[in-house]
């Protein structure tokens, strides 16, 4: 293989790795690591395989990038998936990202269950709501079968209980997830700063 | 900081600590290359090597540059070169140039703190050797 096809591999594989950027970030960076190894075959004595081996494999270097994207896109996102996809990133990162991912689904879980519940009263009057025997609450939520001695104390305040809960949340859970999102974005810079 | 403590808890070997410390220093190492001007790549690769010790995957640099202008620390813009191709040159822009101030202050005061701290281990490997 001649450099020049040499350096047009290692081009390609990037390209085929960046594919969530724009055509225009993707050619942009595309544009600026060619220069890099065209500059960089000029200095004296270099050779093109040091240089393609000093920049890293093309895979890892397209990951770095998709990172910064990411996270850049998901710290402003509304969407779970998004938000979610985010975490899953951050979580092949350390114990802390996974802990983050974790409370992420299970305050959607929770917050969604709520919500369904919510929009269920109305179809399944007799089987949603909070139940209680002997002043405890026995179970809650959309059942199958309705514990047996129990009563059911919030009738339809039911839909606007769980609506508030649901929704503060799925709010509650969003914010976190951006918020850590964006702390880990600065999570270099914080080394420095959060010296302070 | 909490990310420091639970990457030493994971792996204490000091070759990953290394590691990670270079990583956290390179964004503001990569700002400060540029507070006297405009450089592309390559030139602030060199920079870094020559005056900080800072070697890493060359590669590394590109996307840090790249998170630097969606953040607004950095702008760009391609200047045709006698090389025969046009280069990308970054700049410090005003909030890079605050956010800089900022880093420094903040490294100053804290590696000047653990420099004193680290002066009699460094004394005594003196003296051993």
């Amino acid at each position: 293989m001649n450099a020049d096809q040499q350096m047009e591999t290692y081009l390609s594989v990037l390209r085929a790795h960046l594919g969530p950027m724009t055509l225009n970030e993707r050619e942009e960076i595309l544009r600026e690591i060619a220069a890099h190894i065209r500059d960089a075959q000029e200095e004296p004595g270099a050779k093109l395989d040091d240089v393609l081996a000093r920049l890293g494999p093309p895979e890892k270097l397209a990951a770095q990038y998709r990172d910064g994207l990411l996270i850049r896109q998901a710290s402003r996102s509304y969407s779970p998936v998004v938000l979610l996809r985010g975490t899953l990133r951050l979580a092949t990162r350390g114990v802390s990202g996974m802990v983050v991912f974790f409370a992420g689904m299970f305050g959607y879980l929770i917050g969604g269950g709520c919500v369904l519940s919510a929009m269920l009263k109305p179809v399944f009057p007799q089987n949603t709501g909070v139940w209680m025997r002997d002043g405890h609450i026995v179970s809650s939520g959309t059942l199958l079968a309705i514990p047996a001695g129990a009563h059911e104390v919030l009738g339809n305040w039911y839909i606007v209980i769980m609506l508030v809960l649901g929704s503060l949340l799925l709010l509650g859970t969003m914010y976190l997830i951006r918020a850590t999102l964006r702390l880990s974005r600065l999570a270099q810079t914080r080394l420095v700063g959060g010296l302070q | 900081m909490a990310r420091l403590r639970m990457n030493a808890a994971e792996d204490d070997s000091p070759d990953r600590w290394e590691a990670q410390l270079r990583k956290g220093v390179l964004e503001m190492a990569a700002l400060a290359t540029l507070w006297s001007g405009r450089m592309y790549g390559l030139e602030i690769i060199r920079r870094l090597e020559s005056r900080s010790q800072l070697a890493l995957a060359e590669g590394t640099i590109y996307p840090i540059l790249n998170r630097l202008k969606a953040e607004g620390m950095v702008t760009s813009q391609w200047v045709e070169a006698e090389a025969g191709h046009p280069r990308k040159y970054y700049e410090l822009a005003d909030a890079g140039r605050k956010r800089l101030a900022q880093m420094a202050d903040a490294w100053a005061g804290f590696s000047a703190g653990v420099n004193s701290l680290l002066e009699p281990v460094l004394a005594e490997k003196e003296t051993v050797r």
